[in-house]
């Protein structure tokens, strides 16, 4: 980059590196999102599909209930249960709850537990 | 690149963010298994239609808000960084004009 001719800190031992744990769960709040975005054109094509007639309805039925999909559904529940959770923390934090460091670091660890806990729990519930 | 932009793309952001909430709570405690023609009747009625054309408009709008953040953030060249926020906008409004298509033609065979 030319735009900083003055020699910057560069510290890239990624071994050491240690992301603060708001950090990991913003990156997992994008990283969530853009899953998220590319599955929303498969989702468009299986509303289409579930409503056009009843072959394609009962298709769709046995494609989300396949044991392919429970592993790719897994991984999207994931994403929207950390995508809604990150982000009704964020929504909190704009209202002024929740913003001091020591709760941001409690509320991002909940976040980041609470998502993959509810997304197992959300998958066998729906598997049963 | 200058739709949505700003303090704009932030109240859109939180308002759509607040909007799919507030869908799903109000809608996913009624979710139960139906047959095709309750869904179709649902999705192509008067309350279904617009509910899920409301839910994938906020959908859309929050992911182009989102994803522009995000390649404003890594994607430096503009040549590259026009190419990728030009793909998204097609695929959102591929998704939009898929879904709304789809529900008119529910409400028409209904």
């Amino acid at each position: 980059m030319d735009r900083h001719p003055r020699r910057l800190p560069v510290f890239l031992k990624l071994a050491q590196i240690r992301f603060p744990i708001g950090a990991i769960a913003s990156i997992a709040h994008r990283v969530s999102g853009v899953l998220l975005f590319i599955a929303l054109p498969v989702v468009a094509v299986l509303l289409d599909t579930s409503l056009r007639d009843e072959a394609g309805f009962a298709s769709v039925r046995d494609l989300i209930s396949s044991p392919l999909a429970v592993v790719a559904a897994g991984v999207l529940v994931w994403a929207l249960v950390h995508h809604v959770l990150a982000g009704i923390r964020h929504l909190l934090m704009d209202v002024g709850i929740g913003g001091e460091l020591e709760r941001a670091r409690a509320s991002a660890r909940l976040v980041l537990i609470a998502a993959p806990a509810l997304a197992v729990f959300l998958l066998f519930w729906g598997l049963s | 690149m200058r739709l949505f932009d700003g303090q704009r793309a932030w109240v859109v952001q939180r308002i759509s963010a607040l909007l799919l909430l507030v869908l799903a709570v109000l809608v996913l405690p009624f979710a139960s298994p139906l047959d095709f023609s309750a869904w179709r009747a649902f999705a192509g009625g008067v309350l279904g239609g617009p509910l899920i054309a409301l839910l994938f408009g906020a959908l859309c709008a929050h992911a182009w808000v989102g994803l522009r953040d995000i390649v404003l953030d890594y994607i430096q060249p503009r040549g590259l960084r026009l190419a990728v926020l030009s793909l998204i906008a097609v695929v959102l409004l591929g998704v939009l004009v898929r879904v709304l298509l789809s529900l008119a033609a529910a409400a028409l065979s209904t």
